[in-house]
């Protein structure tokens, strides 16, 4: 029988709503650095909003990378496990060890307006199985004999990213 | 919808309350865990809940600085040391040292790579030089910001520099500016020769786009050689 090995990439929305202090620090510092270095491409202040700068200033799209040095704090504080994801216990398990940071709106002026978001790309998972609405899986490296699983539900954000079959 | 169907998804509202009130207690997720069950109205829908968080509370998060804010931007680069000391005055104050400005710095590999070019834009946790060779420092009462790098290669079109941006306090911008190197034989450019690939091609400063109208502002000093590593300085005047 072959096995399946899948990642799994959560896309964690930060907006002006962020209600716990992790999301709250995100979107502060990464709204500090957007005003800082948009400056750099808008020296006329010619622009306001994230998608005037992409759309009319060269170079804009640099920014999801310039401003991405806010969040590598931030995520390294996680201590590798994807936020938000529980396995059917009611417990963080997932792990993982890239992301991609990217702005997603903000506006110079509106504060209210920005709004990034975190793509966390899980490690290697075997799916065994599904069971009702959730994925049975396992780490990738537990081969023979007894192997710990999880139970996963694929909440919104949450979706298989790649899939690799082997026989 | 029959009445009983109604009833019964009523009574699937009711069933399903505590878990939505439980999931809102923990001043939880942007994203409400789903508790399934609205909409279908069958009744057997609450077996597809998901549950909530069930955790010891933590990690606590702290403050981070941008991982730009650190003194030693090399990341592991290969190249010639190369220390620099830029200096802030402010000409709204008949040039005494600015204290308290950000100055942001960046600059090429010895290939001429600057660190956000290439890749998927996919970050890894643990390869912590994604942002190489770019640097913040906040002046101190003299004005002054020291970087530890590495000396800049060349890429075509450009002659050898750094870029600087300086900020108020407050993350204003005060000036866009560049760091040009001095030239011939006996400068640190010629001594580097453009990490052995040499200087064929290179664009020297007098026909380089952004340095061409003369660059009395922003020519810095540099000491040093390739052993011993180099010593860069240059003052650069903002309103602030």
């Amino acid at each position: 029988m072959s096995t399946r090995l899948i990642t799994l990439c959560y896309r964690k929305i930060i907006d002006a709503n962020a209600s716990r202090p992790w999301e709250k620090m995100v979107f502060e510092d990464t709204y500090t650095e957007f005003r800082m270095q948009a400056q750099l491409l808008n020296q006329e202040k010619k622009y306001r909003s994230f998608g005037e700068l992409l759309h009319y200033a060269p170079g804009a799209d640099q920014l999801h990378f310039l401003v991405s040095a806010a969040v590598r704090g931030y995520v390294q504080q996680l201590g590798g496990l994807v936020p938000d994801v529980i396995d059917n216990l009611g417990r963080h398990f997932l792990k993982f060890s890239k992301f991609q940071f990217e702005i997603i709106n903000s506006d110079l002026l509106d504060k209210a307006r920005h709004q990034v978001a975190i793509n966390f790309y899980s490690e290697p998972l075997m799916w065994h199985d599904t069971i009702g609405t959730q994925l049975l899986v396992s780490e990738a490296a537990g081969v023979g004999g007894e192997i710990l699983t999880n139970q996963l539900s694929l909440l919104p954000f949450l979706s298989i990213y790649s899939l690799q079959t082997r026989d | 919808m029959e009445r009983k169907n109604f009833l019964k998804s009523l009574l699937v509202g009711a069933i399903s309350t505590p878990a939505l009130l439980s999931a809102c207690g923990k001043e939880s997720d942007s994203i409400t865990p789903s508790t399934g069950g609205t909409g279908t109205g069958t009744g057997t829908s609450s077996g597809s809940c998901a549950v909530a968080p069930t955790e010891t509370e933590g990690p606590f998060p702290t403050k981070a600085p941008a991982s730009y804010v650190r003194s030693d931007i090399t990341d592991g680069k290969a190249g010639h040391k190369m220390t620099a000391k830029i200096t802030i005055t402010n000409t709204n104050n008949s040039c005494a040292a600015l204290a308290g400005a950000l100055v942001d710095i960046w600059h090429c590999d010895a290939e001429g790579n600057y660190s956000e070019y290439g890749g998927s834009g996919m970050q890894s946790t643990n390869y912590t030089n994604v942002h190489f060779l770019r640097g913040r420092q906040t002046t101190d009462a003299n004005g002054q910001v020291t970087f530890t790098s590495i000396f800049p290669g060349w890429y075509n079109g450009r002659a050898t520099h750094i870029h600087v941006h300086v900020y108020a306090a407050n993350g204003t911008s005060l000036k866009v500016t560049q760091i040009a190197f001095p030239e011939g034989s006996g400068s640190a450019v010629a001594a580097v020769n453009g990490y052995g690939k040499g200087l064929n091609g290179y664009t020297y400063n007098a026909s380089d786009n952004v340095f061409s109208d003369g660059v009395t502002q922003e020519l810095a000093t540099v000491t040093g050689s390739t052993t011993a590593g180099f010593e860069l300085s240059i003052t650069f005047g903002v309103a602030a």
